[in-house]
């Protein structure tokens, strides 16, 4: 066996395998683009899936009642066929439950926040017996579905509690009123509810934490709610951003216990999704355009939270 | 500044199942006030578990730790006065240097800000870090970071500093630097300091004193000379000094150690020291092994040389006895023991090459194969010598 045969037999390989790998280069770069054209595809597809429905919405809204009958959904209104009367009225029939629901997914968004906050150091970051148990509390406590608490959380609010008969002193002062005992209501009911969740989202990032940081300020001579206070909380902002965003938008987003615990459209204290629900019924028919126009205006206070908090919230998500 | 001492302390835990693990056994040690104490032991001794039962991190199930005569089993960690240095640095990622370093003092003095301030300055002059008080510590090197978290514990001005293995994330130089300057620091200080590692070479280089543990339980505690010259038992024998000691089976025939290769004969004195045992360690330092040129006393052996590490300064020499040596010569030179020696770097050793040890009486360590004790150590005339008194 001479050496060079087998050289020779080498480089004769060698221009095989290249022809193949040049074909072979073709077939993958039409390939290529071929997916690629196909992804493009379905990429535009989905768009369309999910702004359709949003576009639909919109112009809608902007739509005559006559209008509505004589376009397709869809497309925009002609001229003479656009109107802004019905946002208008929108506003003026929401802008009432718009305080309202304002003045309890506020409050109980924050204190969801700071209380599930508190509970999840308590819970991870301190040593103590019996954790274990407390933190499986919390975590049922995330899964009791609303319809088994509505008629016990009635009765609890309108039997045994009767904010509006034991807080009466309260109406006599300025700015308060007999149904912001409501208000109240529901500010402890959301809270109440949203802890556990948010207990466990700042758990999940608080576990992350380092236990020698902690052990370091405890050193350093901090008590327990100053570790919390000057090491914790700063570090957990982005996790509030996460935690308000979601937790508004639930409590904002909320009917069941509007329902149950307000009962009436026309009760003072009506939240935005109750008075929403009715918007628009009438015997005569729907009225599209108002119902979307109110859709929109209840919808416009979670989206400025979204863009208020989103870099905080990209952050909190990263972890 | 303050002496510690630790009476009879032990730590147990409870498994999930039940079981008990002892992570640290009955530990007596005092740490007199300014002292550098460094305690070591190898990954799992309970070093760390020990430290932190000092910092108030672990409670103690047993026994007692005192603080200038002062019993502080049941004080919390915040009112204890010491200051610690993690592994990790553990500084707040979201403070500045300067925060870092000042929020000691604000939690646990009455300081004004002023003085707090001027505290801070001069600490971060002395640590060379005034550069770096108002960056944050994702801008700062590992090296800088360590730094920082000394200066933070130094800045307390606390009774006692504890460190956790604080050199073992540098690069290799720094360490070496570190491990000086921490030493000069501590000096200049005389805080009572309690420094664990791992590291044999910081434990001989560093401390006063050294406290070697094992399994939870104490070895010994001398200085580094008595600890590397007379070693308490077998693991402390092993464990201090790189390379670490040569050891040898070896059974007490009529005065003479018989090995698997080799015979010693020991001379009256050193038999007064094992006569009642004959199941013994024979232990050498790399070091107190000669090279020599021909077998001229029954203490000199033939071996081979097997692998040669250069050093420079020195040449770590791997050698195995030659197998002509000993009566059982089938399948003997396959589980032959190999041994190190340390030579002069300038001495020249090839791997092959055969050569005749020497291994001098006034040398050897002997210990209780089955207790691990040891029952004669090197002469001291030389190791005397080597410390002068300053």
């Amino acid at each position: 066996m001479s050496r060079e045969t087998a050289t020779s037999d080498s480089v004769a390989d060698r221009e095989t395998a290249s022809d193949d790998r040049s074909d072979g280069r073709i077939d993958r770069r039409t390939l290529a683009s071929v997916r690629r054209v196909g992804l493009y595809a379905a990429l535009l597809g989905l768009v369309a899936f999910y702004l359709v429905p949003v576009e639909t919405g919109l112009v809608t809204s902007f739509k005559t009642s006559e209008a509505v009958r004589t376009t397709l959904p869809f497309l925009p209104p002609g001229p003479g066929g656009a109107t802004i009367e019905k946002w208008q009225f929108a506003f003026g029939a929401l802008s009432n439950g718009m305080v309202n629901s304002m003045l309890f997914t506020v409050p109980s968004t924050l204190l969801c926040a700071i209380l599930g906050s508190m509970a999840a150091y308590g819970l991870t970051l301190v040593d103590w017996r019996g954790q274990v148990a407390v933190l499986a509390l919390f975590i049922a406590g995330i899964f009791i579905p609303y319809q088994a608490v509505i008629i016990p959380l009635t009765e609890f609010w309108s039997v045994w509690v009767e904010l509006d008969e034991r807080l009466a002193f309260l109406w006599a002062l300025p700015l308060l009123e007999e149904h912001h005992a409501t208000i109240l209501e529901l500010i402890v009911t959301h809270t109440a509810y949203g802890i556990p969740i948010c207990t466990i989202l700042f758990r999940a990032q608080y576990q992350t934490m380092s236990w020698e940081m902690i052990e370091a300020a405890r050193l350093d001579g901090a008590s327990l709610w100053r570790v919390y206070r000057r090491i914790v909380l700063p570090l957990s902002v982005p996790m509030f951003a996460v935690v308000f965003i979601f937790q508004f938008t639930q409590v904002w987003n909320e009917f069941l216990f509007s329902l149950t615990i307000i009962r009436s459209v026309s009760d003072p204290a009506a939240s935005v999704t109750l008075i929403l629900s009715g918007l628009g019924e009438a015997l005569e028919g729907v009225d599209f355009p108002l119902r979307m126009a109110g859709a929109f205006v209840s919808a416009l206070p979670t989206l400025i939270v979204y863009v208020l908090f989103s870099d905080q919230f990209a952050e909190g998500v990263r972890v | 500044m303050a002496k510690t001492e630790l009476d009879h302390v032990t730590k147990r835990y409870t498994e999930r199942d039940g079981s008990e693990i002892v992570a640290v056994d009955d530990v007596s040690l005092t740490i007199e006030d300014g002292e550098f104490l460094v305690l070591v032991g190898p990954s799992g001794c309970g070093k760390s578990t020990t430290l932190r039962m000092v910092a108030g991190l672990e409670t103690v199930t047993d026994g007692e730790i005192r603080l200038d005569g002062r019993v502080i089993n049941d004080l919390p960690a915040r009112d204890r006065e010491i200051a610690m240095v993690f592994q990790s640095y553990a500084l707040y990622p979201h403070m500045t240097v300067r925060e870092n370093m000042a929020f000691g003092l604000e939690e646990a003095t009455d300081l004004s800000d002023a003085e707090i301030a001027d505290r801070v300055e001069g600490t971060a002059e002395m640590m060379d870090i005034d550069r770096l008080l108002d960056r944050t510590p994702s801008d700062l090197s590992g090296g800088q970071q360590q730094r920082v978290a000394l200066g933070r514990a130094i800045v307390r001005d606390p009774a006692v500093f504890l460190l956790d293995e604080p050199l073992s994330n540098l690069d290799a130089k720094l360490r070496g630097q570190m491990r000086t300057e921490l030493q000069r620091l501590q000096a200049d200080l005389g805080t009572t300091t309690i420094y664990v590692t791992h590291d044999q070479t910081e434990a001989m280089t560093m401390g006063d004193r050294i406290a070697i543990l094992d399994d939870g339980r104490l070895q010994q505690v001398g200085t580094p000379l008595e600890c590397y010259h007379e070693p308490a038992n077998l693991f402390v024998a092993g464990f201090v000094g790189e390379p670490p000691m040569n050891f040898f089976e070896v059974d007490l025939e009529n005065g003479t150690l018989v090995g698997q290769q080799f015979e010693y004969p020991l001379s009256e004195r050193t038999l007064a020291d094992v006569r009642d045992h004959d199941r013994l360690v024979l232990g050498v330092r790399p070091e107190a092994v000669e090279l020599v040129a021909d077998a001229e006393t029954p203490r000199d052996f033939r071996a081979t040389v097997d692998v040669v590490e250069p050093m420079g300064n020195e040449n770590t020499v791997y050698l195995a006895f030659d197998a002509g040596d000993v009566s059982e010569t089938a399948g003997a030179s396959a589980d032959a023991e190999t041994f190190v020696v340390t030579v002069s770097g300038m001495r020249r050793v090839e791997a092959g090459q055969q050569v005749v040890v020497r291994i001098p009486e006034d040398a050897i360590h002997l210990f209780d194969r089955e207790t691990g004790e040891a029952l004669h150590n090197r002469e001291l005339e030389t190791a005397e010598a080597a410390p002068p008194n300053f």
